[in-house]
């Protein structure tokens, strides 16, 4: 997301426009959300930090949207464009988001989460939002890429612009659909209701915390794009391989001493596959288990 | 019954009055008496308390804060480099909320090294989230220990204090001391009182963990500011139920034959008393003049400042401390408070000395004295004025000679 | 071997008791490593962390522990150690606090800490003889920031800082001897991948008093470049191939708990490994595949020298 966003702001930057972009994250790590921000303007850009009112929110992995961490509809209006990479029409985000503003949704040219393609989905989306803006031509996001992925060997570089091109051409029916925010204005504004904290006891107000396992309220299965399923048929019960391998200790061991996979904690590291000794764990698109589950079958 | 006492040995003995349990250390002068002082207690049987060596100062305040919050009473000291050593585990040992005492043996910071006091090193710390008492003779560090326990403990405030005290001046100065007996500070100051802080089996607890975004972050550091901003009013208690038991009594400022001064000397720390002692022999010579003095640092004593700089003419701030390219540092906290204030602009002008053990002679008070009332009388106030005589220079002079290789024709004596 | 309860692996523990949802990486050797030491130790337990990518096991008001965790800073986590061990003591002499409870006292660390900076809180902790237990999970870099070389990078290795085509031009440090030197009352080191020969050393570092210090590898699919289902396949090959010698020392003596019996060239652990690949592409670098293998039969050679007795 952060070469995405700085394709897009170099594209910018090569258009002659003013830029400052940025990701945000928390430690260098996967699977924790990773946004980037990006201001463009013909004038000097004074304005820092998260934006507030964004023109364009591009959605790179779906699965973020219905996490509090990732902030996705943080500032959403009747004027944000919401553009998710995601094979679902945008009605449906839509009615599941209860949002005004337009949507639009593309799959990258890649095909799905199992495809080779799914690495260049930030090329794919830096590529949509430059067209979507109407103000970025081909030429100048081309050389932004070339630019951004000059660490990358010919053949990724290629397979990378190729992407973008095929993004960019898709979305020429809305070309110009983004609008250039409007300026806040400081004559009318809401007002942004400051408190007077009081004291509160140490005991709540040191960083402590007097509870245990808290953790298990973050659902970090939603990292996964794939799923390990347990096929009983093949499963020996001899939990203590899986079970001790997974590092999140998301493999629970049942009453009846069977290896129970925790869904909402399961990251999809496939640990638990590779060690199996009967090969009895098959891998599944989360897409695919999530459709089943909903539709009320065992996954 | 008063006996002779250093600062370091009041300082011991402030701890062991107040049954300090847990004393992690390391050796730096010159705090190091203090230290050997409560060792030697143990060994010999005279006092329980677990001592033990630590391999610097920041595991020392690491351990020190990590004991109280598993519930114990626990004391330290240090000085100048080996506070800066901590330093990191200052600000962090304030964070976590866990109530202790530090004392600090003010020294010069290097470069150069030095041995010798001054309060750069104290002031470093003043954003550290520790509270601060600035003590003047060697009874006020026994006292101020004690009072810092309170403060330390009271379930308004829940955090670490300084108490400091000036190197070589107090330090390894003997003044005569009133020490409390152990039933006199039994009804000052209760046993240790976890308040549910604590490590055990059946109440586990995840304490000192980390914040993502500012929104929790900011609500924690200001809860730590609103904790200290209580102590002013847990230290006039405090000090109140002091006086009552002890029967000595202190105020956040002390307030020297201010009433009717025109022009009022502002200074910390033991240098202090010499000022009161200028301040009398001015007094003798007909001028209105007299001494403000914080025992209390932070939180800082705004209000106090105010109601006893109101109508005053000129100030006087002494600072022994320099931030280089800036200037005092005492200086820019009055500044700062007293801004704004109608009824309380005094002007102010501000003297560096002190510094690495400077002495401030008599006659340097004086001149002070007659500097602010100039910058009264003109109404303009002069640059910071870096005490330093030409008598001084000229021995610099010499040193440097030597340090330079050149012959100026003087052999030293 | 004297007595342990786990004989096989039927015998390792089915309860998880670690709590899931916490933010290391899917595939996390050192996760992997701390679930199976939390599931031996249990919840009387207090860790001890320094800064490193554990830090963020909690994180307000998350936290995956049934025990208690105090985060102190990336220099002195046996000094935090040092000082609630010590806290406890004087409450249980006290009698403010009952033996039952009592806690462990354990400290938890990367190997930026351990192998750097945190050498002198812990060499002051075992001269001392604190009685903690000091877990190290080495992931062979500092992986929190991004995997810049620290004092357990191995030679050759590719990291943050070090991106040339030769890698880490240095060694990596021997912290099982260092920690060892000091005579502490037990070294170990083990491997999230061995289950049942960590359970063995965790359960019996447990039953001792005194300084306990257990070194794991920890495979790290994000600093090493990886995909993260390798993570035991990796753990065993470091195993297999000789270097990460499983061994303890106690009474004085270092005594291997697994010798391979046929050791497996270090290309096949090597070539698995992004952090690695300069080693193979564009062209086979032998000089630092042969310097990598040298090192690991000269220590071999050592071994196996003194005799089966030891093995």
């Amino acid at each position: 997301m952060k070469t995405a966003s700085r394709i897009l702001g170099s594209a910018f930057f090569l258009e002659g426009y003013e830029v400052q972009d940025a990701p945000r994250y928390g430690a260098e790590r996967r699977g924790a959300p990773i946004s980037a921000y990006l201001r463009a303007s013909h004038q000097e850009i004074k304005e820092r930090g998260i934006i507030r009112d964004p023109s364009l929110v591009i959605v790179a992995d779906e699965t973020l949207v219905p996490m509090p961490a990732a902030s996705v509809l943080l500032g959403l209006s009747a004027q944000t464009m919401l553009l998710i990479h995601s094979r679902e029409k945008p009605q449906v985000w839509r009615d599941r988001l209860n949002v005004e503003g337009p949507i639009l949704t593309f799959l990258s040219s890649g095909g799905g989460e199992d495809k080779p393609g799914w690495r260049h989905i930030g090329t794919a989306c830096a590529a949509a939002g430059a067209r979507l803006v109407g103000v970025v031509s081909w030429e100048s996001l081309a050389a932004a890429l070339k630019q951004e992925l000059a660490g990358f060997n010919a053949t990724s570089l290629q397979e990378n612009l190729d992407n973008a091109r095929w993004a960019y051409d898709l979305m020429e029916p809305n070309q110009g659909i983004v609008v250039p925010g409007r300026l806040l204005s400081a004559g009318a504004f809401p007002r942004p209701e400051w408190v007077d904290l009081q004291y509160e006891d140490a005991r709540v107000a040191a960083p402590a915390i007097h509870a245990v396992m808290t953790s298990e309220q973050v659902e970090t299965g939603l990292w996964r794009t794939m799923r390990p399923v347990i096929d009983s048929a093949h499963c020996k019960g001899c939990w203590w391989v899986c079970s001790t391998y997974c590092p999140d200790g998301a493999i629970q061991v049942d009453e009846t001493g069977r290896p129970k996979i925790d869904y909402a904690h399961c990251k999809g590291c496939m640990v638990c596959v590779a060690q199996c000794p009967n090969h009895a764990i098959e891998i599944i698109p989360e897409r695919g288990a999530q459709s089943l589950e909903m539709a009320g079958k065992d996954s | 019954m008063r006996v002779m006492l250093t600062g370091n040995a009041a300082a011991a003995w402030g701890a062991r009055l107040s049954g300090i349990e847990y004393l992690p250390a390391f050796p730096i002068t010159p705090q190091t008496e203090i230290i050997e002082t409560i060792a030697k207690w143990v060994d010999f049987g005279e006092f329980n308390c677990r001592v033990v060596m630590l391999d610097s100062e920041h595991s020392m305040v690491t351990a020190a804060g990590a004991a109280a919050t598993t519930g114990v009473r626990t004391f330290t000291a240090t000085s100048s480099q080996g506070l800066l050593y901590g330093m990191e585990m200052l600000y962090t040992v304030a964070g976590w909320r866990a109530p202790f005492v530090l004392v600090n043996v003010s020294r010069g910071l290097a470069s150069p090294i030095t041995l010798e006091p001054d309060h750069n090193d104290i002031l470093a710390a003043r954003d550290c989230g520790f509270l601060q008492l600035h003590c003047a003779t060697c009874q006020e560090v026994v006292d101020c220990i004690l009072l810092a326990y309170r403060l330390a403990e009271d379930s308004r405030v829940r955090l670490p204090v300084i108490v400091n005290l000036d190197g070589f001046y107090l330090s390894f100065t003997r003044e005569p001391v009133k020490l409390p007996s152990a039933q006199e500070v039994a009804g000052f100051l209760p046993p240790f009182d976890p308040q549910n802080q604590g490590f055990r089996a059946g109440a586990p607890c995840s304490q000192a963990v980390a914040v993502l975004g500012g929104t929790a972050y900011s609500y924690f550091r200001y809860q730590s500011h609103l904790a200290a901003l209580n102590a002013e009013t847990v230290f006039t208690e405090s000090a109140a139920l002091f006086s009552e038991t002890f029967g000595r009594s202190y105020q956040a400022v002390e307030s020297y034959r201010c009433d009717d001064a025109e022009v009022v000397f502002v200074m910390m720390g033991s240098f202090a008393t010499k000022a009161k002692a200028a301040v009398d022999r001015l007094r003798s010579a007909g001028q209105t003049v007299g001494l403000l003095r914080p025992l209390l640092l932070r939180p800082f004593p705004a209000e106090a400042f105010r109601r006893a700089l109101a109508g005053k003419q000129g100030v006087a701030i002494i600072d022994q401390n320099l931030s280089p390219g800036f200037g005092g540092i005492l200086h820019a906290e009055l500044a700062a408070n007293l801004y704004g204030h109608s009824g309380c602009n005094p002007v102010l002008v501000s003297f560096i000395g002190g510094l690495g053990g400077r002495d401030i002679s008599p006659e340097e008070f004086f001149e002070m004295v007659k500097t602010t009332r100039e910058a009264i009388a003109s109404g303009s106030t002069p640059p910071p004025r870096l005490l330093y005589t030409r008598e001084e220079f000229r021995e610099m002079k010499k040193w440097q000679a030597i340090a330079l290789h050149h012959s100026t024709g003087e052999k030293q004596i | 071997m004297t007595e342990t309860r786990f004989k096989t692996l039927k015998d390792l523990p089915s309860d998880h008791l670690l709590g899931t949802g916490t933010a290391m990486c899917a595939g996390c050797g050192g996760l992997e490593l701390l679930h199976e030491v939390y599931d031996i130790l249990g919840e009387k337990t207090v860790f001890i962390n320094a800064a490193g990518c554990m830090t963020l096991l909690t994180v307000y008001p998350f936290t995956p522990f049934r025990g208690s965790w105090l985060y102190t800073a990336m220099a002195s986590a046996p000094a935090g150690a040092q000082g609630v061990r010590d806290a406890l003591d004087i409450l249980l002499a006290s009698g403010r606090m009952t033996a039952a409870e009592d806690l462990q006292t354990v400290v938890l660390t990367g190997d930026g800490s351990a192998y750097g900076m945190g050498l002198s809180a812990t060499s002051g902790a075992i001269e001392r003889g604190l009685d903690f237990l000091y877990i190290c999970y080495d992931n062979e870099g500092y992986g929190n920031t991004g995997q810049q070389t620290s004092g357990a990078t191995p030679h050759g290795a590719g990291t943050a800082t070090n991106k040339g085509s030769l890698g880490f031009p240095g060694y990596k440090k021997d912290l099982f001897a260092i920690w060892a030197a000091h005579h502490p009352v037990y070294v170990a080191t083990v491997i999230g991948a061995e289950p049942l020969d960590l359970a063995r050393k965790v359960e019996l570092a447990m039953h001792l008093t005194g300084p306990r210090l257990i070194l794991g590898l920890a495979p790290c699919p994000t600093g090493w470049g990886y995909d993260p289902e390798e993570t035991v396949k990796l753990g065993k090959l470091a195993v297999q191939t000789g270097v990460w010698p499983l061994k303890e020392f106690r009474d004085g003596k270092v005594v291997h708990t697994k010798v391979p019996k046929k050791r497996l060239p270090i290309e096949d652990y090597l070539k698995r490994q992004g952090r690695f690949a300069h080693l193979f592409v564009p062209e086979r670098n032998e000089t630092v595949l042969r310097e990598i293998q040298a090192k690991i039969d000269v220590y071999w050679s050592a071994v196996e020298s003194l005799g089966p007795d030891d093995g």
